[in-house]
């Protein structure tokens, strides 16, 4: 019998991305730790292909560009590599990044044995970590889908068009989300400006979720997995409007009315008219 | 203080060479010494539009082999003191140079030159990195076309990403008369989305075309031609002149749309 590769059309655009939601977290992050800073790095199986080492430190220097700067100068930041190889210079320009920024690298925690080396090496101190116990406490929930949500995302410029912004909690963007740009959360998504581009609030599958923005203009709007696009013709409105889930699908209210209307039930899985619900 | 501005656009043949050949003329016009850089290595076109072609003898890869000094390979621009190009290898691939490379060559031009324009290659790959490496600041060119204004905010977001945050735009190529019917993003439709400072408005307009293949900046021409008076109008905005925008739209629709267009409507 013959294969033929097929290219199917049918559909496809429906279903949201099929790919393991904890995949979509493979991003660069930053936590608080006592008084020092995590950067934690996706593993070398979360970053599904060969991602060029480029791409990685593009976007931590984007992160640390867009990162409220919640920390005090020369803060200590622990780099948990992971199974990530880095090569001495790879680690300098970590280093150099961070400084930037006024924060300072010191410790390299890592489970593979190069990567300690060369952390040794350039004077930094080293956690070698073995590949199954956990690489700490903290980053573990990055690890995993766990119910407890990061803290929230707040992110302080425009998103533009080719970023994407991956967090396992709730994204509050305080500017545009720009057309051709992305915002995929565990949590809610909240746009202080004009909601132009792709969200997906509760990528992991909480149907609770919802997406608020001052203006919708959405290219696509997901929430677990409901999708909804705009109709061809829709009239700008000029009040904050609120996306979620109803049995019918995604709904867009007014913000204002939203809370008086409607409660979540947790047994249809999804936002009910107050009224009817009693 | 001299200051170093890429030209940049994310997508191509949407007017960066054309910009940074009649920018640079138009800033030598206004006494103003320039060195433009042609960044984009392997399809070189910058001295074409200059009319230099002919008197390019040495390349920026050139004086980067240390088989020149850079005084030699800058050609100079014989209708406009002041003016001079540093010309890209046409044969050489871009992986042969590198963002440090381009770093040296522009700051050492900086010590002599007012202004160093550097005229970036479409894409965002090394080519981009490379051009846009030595920048302080960043001229960005678009269409009111919907893919080209995309493009543009990725690049805005990629130089913002790189601390370069003082950006002008340019929207070239406007025709009003399309603007008018709906048929094409507006000047206000772009800057909206683009939330970055505008500082050229571009008519499209065959002139541009007629320049661009003698090899002559519009600046160098009739005076009073549309285009070249955007041109100067933007060098003049560089200076940090206040110089309003031309208005496009004058000779489209009647008094109440363009009423309309007045108070934002
Ligand atoms: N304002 C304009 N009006 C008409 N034609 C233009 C205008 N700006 C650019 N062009 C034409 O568009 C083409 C591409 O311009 P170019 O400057 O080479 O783009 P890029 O450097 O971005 O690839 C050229 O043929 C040029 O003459
Ligand atoms: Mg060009």
């Amino acid at each position: 019998m013959n294969f033929e590769p097929t290219i199917s059309l049918d559909k496809i655009d429906d279903v949201p991305d099929s790919s393991p939601l904890v995949n979509r977290y493979s991003q660069i992050c930053l936590k608080h730790d006592g008084d020092q800073l995590l950067l934690v790095l996706p593993t070398q199986a979360e970053i599904n292909s060969d991602l060029p080492w480029s791409e990685t430190w593009q976007e931590l220097k984007h992160l640390l560009q867009t990162k409220e700067q919640s920390w005090q100068v020369g803060t200590k930041v622990c780099l948990i590599a992971k199974d990530r190889l880095l090569d001495a210079r790879q680690l300098q320009t970590i280093a150099e990044t961070l400084n930037e920024v006024k924060l300072s690298l010191e410790t390299i925690s890592t489970n593979r044995r190069q990567t300690a080396v060369a952390a040794a090496t350039s004077g930094y101190s080293v956690q070698q970590t073995s590949l199954s116990e956990p690489l700490n406490p903290e980053s573990s929930e990055i690890d995993s889908p766990s119910l407890v949500l990061a803290e929230p995302l707040y992110i302080q410029s425009t998103v533009r068009s080719g970023v994407e912004i991956r967090h396992p909690g709730t994204v509050v963007i305080c500017g545009d989300l720009n057309p051709g740009g992305k915002a995929i959360a565990a949590g809610d998504i909240f746009v202080w400006g004009r909601l132009r581009g792709i969200a997906h609030a509760g990528a992991q599958g909480n149907r609770q979720c919802r997406i608020a923005a001052l203006q919708m203009e959405f290219t696509q709007l997901r929430i677990a997995d409901a999708v909804a696009r705009p109709p061809k013709l829709r009239p700008r409105r000029l009040s904050p409007e609120l996306a979620f889930v109803t049995i019918e699908g995604i709904r867009l209210v007014k913000t204002l009315d939203f809370a008086k209307t409607y409660i979540f039930s947790s047994s249809k899985e999804a936002w009910v008219d107050k009224n009817e619900a009693k | 203080m001299s200051r170093i501005i890429v030209v940049t656009s994310g997508k191509g043949g949407v007017g960066k060479t054309t910009t940074t050949s009649n920018l640079g003329a138009a800033l030598a016009k206004q006494n103003r010494s320039v060195a433009l850089i042609d960044a984009d290595f392997g399809l070189r076109n910058l001295d074409l539009l200059l009319g230099l072609e002919e008197r390019v003898v040495y390349t920026a890869i050139d004086v980067l082999a240390g088989e020149c000094r850079l005084a030699q390979a800058l050609v100079k621009d014989k209708r406009l003191k002041g003016l001079v190009l540093l010309p890209a290898a046409q044969n050489r691939n871009k992986e042969s140079v590198q963002p440090e490379q381009m770093k040296k060559l522009a700051n050492a031009l900086a010590k002599g030159y007012d202004y160093i324009i550097i005229d970036c290659p479409a894409g965002i790959e090394l080519g981009f990195r490379n051009a846009i490496s030595a920048a302080e600041e960043a001229l960005i060119v678009t269409t009111p076309e919907v893919a080209a204004v995309r493009d543009a905010d990725r690049v805005i977001g990629l130089l913002e990403a790189e601390g370069v945050n003082k950006i002008g735009l340019i929207v070239n190529r406007v025709k009003p008369l399309m603007v008018e019917e709906n048929k094409m993003m507006s000047v206000e439709d772009v800057l909206e989305l683009l939330g970055v400072p505008l500082i050229g408005v571009v008519p499209d307009d065959e002139k541009v075309i007629v320049a661009t293949n003698r090899g002559e900046p519009l600046v160098l021409g009739e005076y009073d031609s549309v285009p070249a008076l955007a041109y100067s109008n933007i060098a003049r905005r560089l200076e940090g002149e206040k110089v309003p925008f031309l208005d496009l739209m004058a000779n489209q629709g009647n008094i109440l749309s363009r009423l309309r267009r007045m108070f934002g409507g």
